[in-house]
């Protein structure tokens, strides 16, 4: 794959997969040569379901072997060292994996002895966790009881008893009305901040990777998009924004055929920036038309954005051609 | 690392300050450098865990409900033996089969009942993918679940035949009477062990293949009531109307039945409680059991004991190869 991963990248990875790629039985391509690096701080990983996001988080965990390629998680191979890598990680599932008919605090105590803590140690890390997550009285109250956001928050409590190095995030605010989503993510964000603990958060929604990340790993198709910062995803980007109160089709095709690129974007469109020439040849089709110009804007695009028109092509339009 | 509020206080102490509204996250992150434990230690800790829900423990009162029952139920025989004994009669309950019905019943139930609870909730919850991201290899978890359902069953059949050992040896006179006393229990303990071992990894192999504990409980008792039915039936089907009227044993110190036939020696290979009374006869027990003595195919038992030990440890290792990762 490309190595623009490595602009991402200082040289303590937290993570770092090489060629990475994982087949299950009958031809199905999960990870497909994936090579990343993820350096400390918030990390997001981005793709829609099915891009291999849960795959790798697995892979990780040393509980799925690949097919070929490498992965180091703390300078440990994911392949001979799975038992030692998850002493130093915490896992929070997608899913839903809470039993109902237990206290929070025995949960996560027993989930602690699980990561390896003795017994003493276990119950206090546990009622610490819980508290860091933001359960006090309510810790004592069966699971069973609890609202998706609390449960969400004992989830992220068990991954934290174990005090780990890493914390592997898999779509923490699955199921999250907008206020359990936000208070998750400051939640996450203050854990990745003040704890001096490692995230990879894995989530669909970009929304909220660029609200807690500085690192983005996007991957498609079990492949890597880009990896950046979470800056250079939404700095300004080199396209034009055109938009005429009718007629943009005709314009359309008058601009391709003076060799740009246009792209429908709404009721706009959208051309690859290369420099004056890009403006002459727009204000030249505008005027050669007789179309009304409503805007023409430089733009500076949201990761929303990148991926609304369905991932690759969207991303594909940061790469255009230019001068830098 | 850096913290805006690093609290001294026990964890428990900052509960009374928190605003019922729990907002406040930030009391400072403390890192954990004391001891960590190895994987068998750890392995070790679900043993225990495991061992403990198996009675209830650790769970609500309603948990303990059955257990407890069941225990004293196990334990009635020798009660009633120890009174028998002490009021200068013979004993009426022995180390080998003490009491086969109950014996069987008591454990069916208490199999079929705490077996799920060890296996189908950690299942029905998918609480797996949390310890299969911890230290913890993949065979460690239904490793630990076993030793502590063989225990748990350890429990539930020894204890009562100590308690029938003690009852004995009380109105026992001499010291040559202890002694024998003392021999006939070791035999009792040997079979014993055979049945918790074979017991637990029935019951977790049947209950793991459901998440549904309902449906867990009843593969359990269905499997144990029905092969034990069914054995009873074969057995009596196969022998000889007119000499043999029913599958019931003879009175105790009667060994010999006449005109046993090849069919009712192999019956007992049905059900498990008929495969290890079969082995505890082959490998010497006297005592009568439910069905006629397996004679010469008495190793045929002990071949079928490994083969539903084997089976049933192949299904459990099998069902945890996998679980928790898709």
């Amino acid at each position: 794959m490309t190595t623009r991963a490595q602009g991402a990248v200082t040289e303590t990875a937290v993570i770092e997969t090489q060629a990475l790629t994982k087949r299950y039985p009958g031809q199905v391509t999960a990870l497909d040569g994936l090579t990343v690096a993820i350096a400390p701080g918030i990390t997001g990983l981005v793709g829609a379901n099915g891009a291999g996001k849960s795959t790798l988080i697995k892979i990780l965990l040393g509980l799925v072997e690949p097919t070929s390629g490498r992965a180091m998680v703390l300078g440990h191979d994911c392949r001979l060292h799975g038992e030692r890598i998850r002493t130093l990680i915490g896992y929070m599932p997608e899913h839903d994996c809470l039993p109902p008919d237990v206290t929070a605090t025995e949960f996560v105590t027993h989930l602690g002895r699980m990561s390896g803590l003795p017994a003493t140690a276990a119950k206090e890390r546990a009622a610490e966790s819980l508290r860091h997550v933001g359960l006090h009285e309510e810790r004592y109250r069966q699971i069973g009881t609890y609202s998706t956001g609390m449960k969400q928050r004992v989830k992220l409590a068990q991954a934290l008893v174990g005090d780990p190095r890493l914390l592997l995030l898999d779509e923490p605010t699955n199921g999250l009305d907008p206020a359990g989503r936000a208070d998750m993510l400051d939640l996450i964000f203050r854990i990745g901040t003040e704890f001096g603990i490692s995230i990879v958060v894995a989530s669909h929604l970009l929304g909220e990777i660029e609200r807690i990340c500085d690192h983005l790993v996007a991957v498609d198709a079990g492949r890597l998009l880009r990896a950046d910062t979470v800056s250079s995803f939404t700095e300004v980007r080199r396209v034009l924004l055109v938009e005429v109160e009718e007629g943009a089709r005709p314009l359309a095709d008058e601009l391709a055929r003076r060799g740009l690129d246009p792209r429908p974007y709404q009721r706009a469109l959208l051309l690859p920036l290369a420099g004056d020439a890009t403006y002459d040849a727009v204000r030249d089709a505008v005027a050669d038309l007789r179309l009304p110009l409503g805007r023409l804007e430089r733009r500076r695009h949201s990761l929303e954005e990148l991926f609304r028109d369905g991932g690759e092509p969207a991303l594909a339009t940061t790469e255009v051609p230019d001068a830098s | 690392m850096p913290a805006d509020d690093p609290y001294s206080a026990g964890p428990g102490a900052s509960l009374a300050s928190q605003p019922a509204g729990g907002v406040i996250y930030d009391r400072g992150y403390r890192r954990y450098d004391g001891v960590r434990l190895g994987r068998l230690q750890i392995a070790l800790a679900l043993f225990w865990h495991s061992l403990r829900s198996s009675f209830g423990i650790g769970r609500g009162a309603k948990a303990k409900i059955l257990p407890v029952i069941a225990f004293a139920g196990m334990c009635l025989p020798a009660a009633v033996n120890s009174v028998a004994v002490a009021r200068g009669g013979p004993p009426v309950v022995f180390y080998g089969t003490y009491t086969f019905p109950l014996r069987v019943v008591i454990m069916t139930i208490f199999v079929a009942v705490q077996a799920p609870e060890l296996v189908s909730r950690d299942l029905r919850s998918h609480v797996l993918p949390l310890y299969f991201s911890r230290p913890l290899r993949r065979r460690d978890y239904p490793a630990a679940k076993y030793a502590a359902f063989t225990v748990a069953c350890l429990i539930m059949i020894e204890i009562p035949l100590l308690l029938l050992y003690l009852g004995n040896i009380v109105s026992a006179k001499g010291s040559s009477s202890v002694w024998h006393q003392t021999r006939l229990l070791a035999g009792g303990l040997g079979v014993g062990a055979l049945w918790a071992v074979l017991l637990a990894a029935i019951g977790l192999a049947l209950a793991c293949l459901s998440a549904k504990r309902a449906y867990a409980t009843g593969a359990v008792a269905i499997f144990f009531f029905l092969t034990w039915t069914l054995a009873q039936i074969i057995y009596s089907v196969a022998g000889h109307p007119v000499v043999h009227a029913g599958p019931h044993p003879v009175a105790p110190g009667v060994t010999a039945v006449p005109a046993i036939t090849s069919g009712q020696r192999l019956a007992g290979l049905i059900s498990p409680f008929t495969v290890l009374d079969g082995v505890r006869q082959w490998l010497g027990g006297k005592v009568p059991g439910p069905m006629a003595p397996p004679g010469h195919y008495g190793p045929v038992y002990g071949v079928m004991f490994l083969v539903l030990l084997a089976a049933s440890l192949t299904i459990l290792a099998i069902r945890y190869r996998k679980a928790g990762v898709e």
